[in-house]
């Protein structure tokens, strides 16, 4: 008789534990996702357009997206062939170690064959990396054929924002989502085709 | 690894008494081992205070404190916070149901003498924390800075004008501006966030060390301390783990499901738990067509609408609450429990507690003559009951309460 | 527990409760007001359905359509409305935005200035996303049914349920005229039922204040009228509080769980009172 009281007893401290412990999850649900962005940061994060056709070429531009710097370069032709001569001196030249969204379509790793869109933050810590496009030695590269030096920690990238051999950096320059659609460049939407 | 726990653990006890006071406040706490559902209200209060903590944190995240903001950021919080609305019913639901627990917790002490020798601290620490929440509860009703956060407000604190000579500055003064402005909603939102949580915590404290010092009640009123076992364990006790734990889970479990019900299907109470008149932002300029407090505070609302003078009002309504703190005192009877009372009491405990839902009643309605008649008659109760106390108490015949439970 | 017991139990508790009952129930019968509803007395009851999905669209669509241009719902924005009432964004933005520069994520801040608004109406149109929660619903209900034909006021309109209402009845063309009408109505005798005369026919009386509609004065019918307010209606509940529909939804769940904790837990406690009983 003992005995079997004791069995009920452990079963219903069981029970009544696992369904007051199965409780706490979604107790938690509400205050975790409550830091989630809310729909007010995701509104102020949407999609930023502007009109690129007035850029120079050669020139570089910085939007702020989800209040981040993105770098918009308009190649010019030599700039473009410039990148086979750095191509030696990249960590991982065909973005295979990033999630890169338009991987192959363009040398310039966006979706137009002129424009470069990249995320201006090091990866390594954060700063903003210096846009560097001349052709000559530097103090840090005594044969720099152009692209970005981070001040920071002297991370170095080609003008598409790959990373160089050797540097703090770990990855390439993150391409945020983007399109073009004639001369407007739409940053933070995919326009629906990869 | 288990032996290294151990020695950890031993390593800490040598230096901080945790097995000990766990063992002596928690697991083998002695609790009366026939107690009903009045003495669940304590475990219920506690439990409220803890959602009320937790919201109330993730509340102040998402929540802006300025005039401009303010109301604005309520509805940023039921709309475009993931999930902001669970949180802030939560935090109503409970401001709300914060006071249906203490009220049946304090009505419990009246019934059954729990202010009595030797809890008569227990007991003021008691009245102490349920002023420190109408203080509470009222700073956080501002915060959504709606119009009857406003109306409410301004008529809370032109209460302080009511005190002579220094009235009328002092209500400036509190104000900090010419109306209840951006730092006003400042002011009180730091109160209702840092200052009166850390007292309210504080008071929590005292009001349990010295309940754990003299020993719970129980409804019949009998000392369980005068039988004791061997060990010095009364024989009418159980330990508080796991008897007195599993007892406030089965009313933690009931609590919730009501907490639930009203937090989920009525969270505005009809218009009782959150006013619909506080769905507008502020405005200075226009009082709305009726203002009344929120249910917790209307008795004490009406005393103040049945004195027909303004430093008289204040009086009343503050002599209605400060005169809780001295009922041990007034209580002059030899028996703790209403079980073993005499009929004045029964009789004086009932007219009280009706005038007291009366008074209630009477709060949150407009004033009509019948009413105000019916505010002065129940004022005059909830006096009478307190001051006649020492006498009805003193002279009527009491049954003999048993020695064991 | 002995009956004695009971007994004392009940003369403190349950006799309060009878007695505050009954207190309460003579202080209701003297606190008969008019109705909530002003003139037109009490207001009609509305009873919403948040998950009609049709019901809220069509709602959206006429305030949309009739009320945006004056009102703003300023804490709601455009794509969760979309998302909510489930209508595809695209359909959305192209037959309901009528501003093509707004955004999804935007607010719904109207599209009237408010000093330009006050010159023409007197007072600002106010913001209608919290209406049906400091109104409440039965309110609007009434309020957009009880509009009538009064040539002294600015709009020749004046409202039951809000008399000197600053607001046109946008919606004349589709409800017609009403105009407030007089009835025969039966009078009541002490008893309870109709008076009647000696040859038995029902005594009436005239009672003026009814509102009638001009027959095929409006392009709707009373009944699709009555709809169209009733959508409208519940499409302003669904804006007062976006996640009411979620919150009863998940409401369900909670109880469910807690009544199993409940009962699991006081199962429990049983067991472990046989120690000491």
């Amino acid at each position: 008789m003992q005995e079997k009281d004791n069995t009920r007893r452990k079963v219903l401290i069981g029970l009544t534990s696992a369904v007051g412990l199965s409780g706490i999850p979604f107790a938690a649900t509400p205050f975790i996702a409550a830091w989630n962005p809310s729909a007010k940061a995701k509104a102020a994060g949407a999609s930023v357009k502007l009109d690129v056709s007035k850029m120079q070429y050669g020139q570089q531009i910085q939007v702020a997206w989800r209040k981040q710097p993105v770098f918009i370069i308009r190649h010019t032709k030599e700039s473009l062939q410039s990148l086979e001569l750095t191509l030696p001196k990249l960590a991982d030249p065909d973005s295979n170690q990033i999630d890169e969204p338009y991987k192959g379509i363009n040398p310039t790793r966006s979706k137009s064959a002129e424009y470069t869109v990249i995320a201006g933050v090091c990866t390594h810590l954060g700063c903003s990396p210096k846009y560097h496009p001349e052709v000559e030695p530097k103090p840090w590269d005594a044969s720099w054929a152009g692209g970005f030096f981070c001040p920071c920690h002297g991370s170095m990238f080609d003008m598409v924002g790959r990373v160089y051999k050797g540097v703090p950096a770990p990855t390439n320059l993150p391409v945020p989502p983007h399109f073009f659609k004639g001369s407007i460049l739409t940053i933070g939407e995919d326009g629906g085709m990869t | 690894m288990s032996e290294m726990v151990g020695k950890l653990f031993g390593w800490v006890n040598r230096r901080l008494p945790i097995a000990n006071t766990f063992e002596r406040h928690l697991s083998k706490h002695p609790v009366p081992s026939k107690v009903n559902f009045w003495y669940l209200f304590g475990a219920l209060a506690s439990v409220v205070l803890i959602i009320q903590i937790v919201s109330g944190i993730w509340l102040i995240m998402p929540y802006s404190n300025t005039e401009e903001e303010a109301f604005s950021s309520i509805e940023y919080i039921m709309r475009d916070v993931d999930y902001g609305w669970v949180i802030r019913y939560m935090h109503t639901t409970g401001a709300s149901m914060f006071f249906a627990v203490v009220y049946l917790h304090m009505f419990r002490g009246l019934l059954y003498g729990s202010y009595q020798k030797p809890k008569e601290l227990v007991w003021i620490f008691g009245c102490a924390i349920y002023l420190a929440m109408m203080a509470e509860g009222f700073l956080g009703y501002v915060l959504p800075y709606g119009q009857m956060s406003y109306w409410g407000a301004q008529v809370i604190i032109s209460l302080f004008g009511a005190i002579p000579y220094i009235g009328e500055s002092l209500e400036l003064w509190v104000r900090g501006d010419y109306y209840i402005s951006g730092i006003t909603v400042s002011r009180f939102f730091a109160l209702h966030v840092v200052a009166l949580p850390l007292v309210l915590i504080a008071l929590v404290f005292l009001h349990l060390v010295a309940l754990h010092e003299v020993g719970a009640g129980n409804p019949e009123g009998v000392d369980i301390e005068e039988y004791l076992d061997d060990d010095g364990v009364p024989l009418d006790s159980v330990p508080f783990f796991p008897y007195k734990v599993l007892n406030a889970l089965v009313g933690i479990g009931v609590f919730m499901t009501v907490f639930a019900i009203i937090m989920f299907f009525f969270p505005e109470g009809g218009g009782y738990f959150i006013e619909m008149a506080n769905f507008e932002e502020a405005n200075p300029l226009v009082t709305p067509e009726h203002i009344a407090p929120v249910w917790y505070y209307s008795p004490y609302y009406a005393m103040l609408r049945a004195v027909p003078d303004k430093l008289g009002g204040l009086i009343v309504m503050g002599s209605a609450v400060a005169i809780l703190f001295v009922v041990p005192w007034l209580d002059r009877s030899k028996v703790a429990s209403i079980r073993y009372k005499g009929i004045y009491s029964k009789v004086a405990l009932a007219f009280f507690g009706i005038s007291f839902l009366t008074l209630g009643y009477l709060g949150t309605v407009g004033v009509t003559e019948v009413r105000k008649t019916m505010s002065v008659i129940c004022t005059a109760i909830y006096f009478a009951f307190f001051l006649l106390m020492p006498f009805y108490t003193k002279y009527e015949k009491t049954k003999e309460v048993p020695k064991r439970l | 527990m002995s009956v004695k017991n009971n007994f004392k139990i009940g003369l403190s508790i349950r006799n309060l409760i009878i007695f505050a009952t009954l207190f309460l129930c003579i202080n209701n019968i003297s606190a008969a007001e008019g109705g909530s509803c002003k003139d037109y007395g009490e207001c009609d009851e509305f009873k919403y359905s948040l998950n009609d999905m049709a019901s809220l669209q069509r709602g959206a669509s006429t305030f949309l359509n009739y009320c945006y241009g004056c009102h703003s719902l300023q804490y709601s924005r455009w794509g969760r409305v979309a998302t909510d009432l489930q209508i595809p964004e695209e359909l959305f933005f192209e037959n309901l935005v009528f501003d093509k520069s707004i955004k999804p994520g935007d607010l719904m801040t109207g599209s009237m200035s408010k000093e330009k608004s006050a010159q023409w109406f007197g007072v600002a149109p106010p913001d209608l996303t919290l209406v049906s929660r400091v109104r409440g619903d039965d309110w609007i209900y009434s309020y957009l049914r009880a509009y009538y034909e009064d040539s002294s006021k600015q709009y020749g309109v004046n409202n039951l349920v809000y008399p000197g209402t600053a607001m046109p009845n946008v919606l004349l063309a589709l409800q017609g005229n009403q105009k407030l009408v007089c009835k025969d109505i039966p009078i009541i005798a002490n008893n309870g039922g109709e008076k009647r005369d000696e040859l038995g026919n029902t005594i009436t009386k005239e009672k003026c204040g009814y509102l009638k509609v001009e027959e095929g004065s409006g392009k709707l019918t009373k009944d699709e009228f009555d709809e169209l307010i009733y959508d409208l209606t519940n499409f302003l509940v669904y804006v007062g509080e976006p996640a009411k529909a979620t919150r009863e939804r998940i409401g369900w769940y909670v109880i469910f769980y807690f009544l199993i904790f409940t009962a699991l837990s006081a199962l429990l406690y049983r067991e472990y009172h046989k120690d000491y009983h």
